[in-house]
């Protein structure tokens, strides 16, 4: 078994800074991988401050586990270290608010997938999202933390309504905003050949999901598939920052 | 507060506030906005102000057509469902235009929790 993974972050094509982050990395036995992507807010500043702090956090915390874990680590383990690791995040965020009026507002979204054999643990808070790719379909793991969502899932709105909507990007969640982080967890299945994403809402909003199909079963390798999809967010004007990791299992 | 602005050549001839929870508009004396002409049905369509469940202190602004014989639509579209409005949207009642106004909304899009 083996994992390809790859991963950017890319401004868009009409920010002038980046507030998305991703890390990603892979244990020595190469049996487990751990991909994040944050994508903050709160401002020019504080948006940069955020994603880094959380991404930072979690491969602090999460880094030292994967590179030693063992092929046997319970699915609880796994659970609780990412739990600790958005607590750690979400602390860091806080208290970095707390100290300069300037960040006051700043908070970020994280998805975080620790991939462990064909298992893959998924932690999420805000609206950056996981994706299982197989086939022809792109299914989504994650549920956004936004207004938007609730309203939909209330029938207030429709699909055709959300890019009219005014406070279509106010979150309902996010890392730095609570007194204490309680991400969303869920555990899926990779088939072989099955590619796990990572993103944040510059693509979902700039490539639709049926082009990110296409585009991996054209592009050859990770590197390039990421690049690929990068790059149709920019053909398409990409209003916000574009960031995508990926992770494709093969035995 | 939100408010429906009539237009006749693109001039606004009267405004409605809709301060009420619910507004029906139609040709009959009884409803809250008055319509008498031939387009717009006794009953035509209702507007509800509802508080935003998930977001503190926004109303939004929900449009239904109450089964009309010439119909309701939003930016030329038939309204089928309940269907929420967005500031500057221009609704029709029969032949009548209107437009949509939220002043809440549009301050919103500036203070909100917004994602950047």
């Amino acid at each position: 078994m083996r994992y390809h993974v790859a991963g950017q972050s890319h401004r868009g094509a009409v920010r002038e800074s980046n507030q998305d982050v991703v890390g990603w990395r892979i244990s020595h036995s190469g049996d487990h991988a751990l991909l994040v992507v944050a994508d903050g807010m709160g401002g020019h500043q504080g948006g940069e401050v955020a994603s880094r702090i959380a991404v930072d956090a979690v491969m602090e915390s999460l880094g030292p586990e994967i590179a030693e874990a063992s092929p046997y680590i319970s699915d609880k383990a796994i659970r609780d270290n990412l739990d600790r690791a958005f607590e750690l995040a979400n602390e860091r965020i806080v208290s970095r608010r707390a100290n300069d009026p300037r960040l006051e507002k700043m908070g970020t979204t994280l998805v975080v997938a620790w991939v462990s054999g064909n298992q893959a643990h998924i932690a999420h808070i805000g609206d950056s999202r996981c994706y299982s790719l197989s086939g022809n379909q792109a299914l989504c793991l994650t549920r956004d933390d936004t207004v938007v969502q609730n309203m939909l899932e209330d029938g207030s709105i429709t699909a055709a309504d959300v890019p009219n909507v005014p406070f279509r990007n106010v979150l309902t969640r996010a890392v730095g905003a609570a007194e204490q982080a309680d991400p969303s967890y869920r555990c899926e299945t990779l088939e072989e050949g099955g590619v796990l994403l990572l993103c944040s809402d510059g693509l979902t909003d700039s490539v639709p999901e049926s082009r990110w199909l296409e585009i991996l079963k054209e592009s050859d390798g990770m590197e390039r598939t990421v690049q690929a999809l990068i790059d149709a967010g920019l053909a398409n004007e990409a209003g916000d920052n574009v960031s995508v990791v990926l992770l494709k299992l093969e035995y | 507060m939100a408010s429906l602005s009539q237009l006749v050549d693109n001039v606004v001839v009267n405004t409605f506030e809709l301060g009420q929870p619910e507004t029906r508009i139609g040709r009959r004396p009884d409803n809250d906005i008055q319509i008498d002409e031939i387009s717009v049905s006794g009953q035509h369509a209702l507007i509800e102000a509802v508080p935003n469940a998930y977001l503190e202190g926004t109303v939004d602004y929900y449009i239904t057509d109450s089964n009309s014989t010439n119909g309701t639509f939003v930016n030329e579209l038939r309204v089928g469902g309940r269907q929420r409005l967005n500031s500057n949207d221009m609704v029709r009642i029969g032949w009548n235009e209107f437009r949509f106004i939220d002043e809440e909304e549009q301050a919103l899009e500036k203070t909100a929790y917004i994602l950047d």
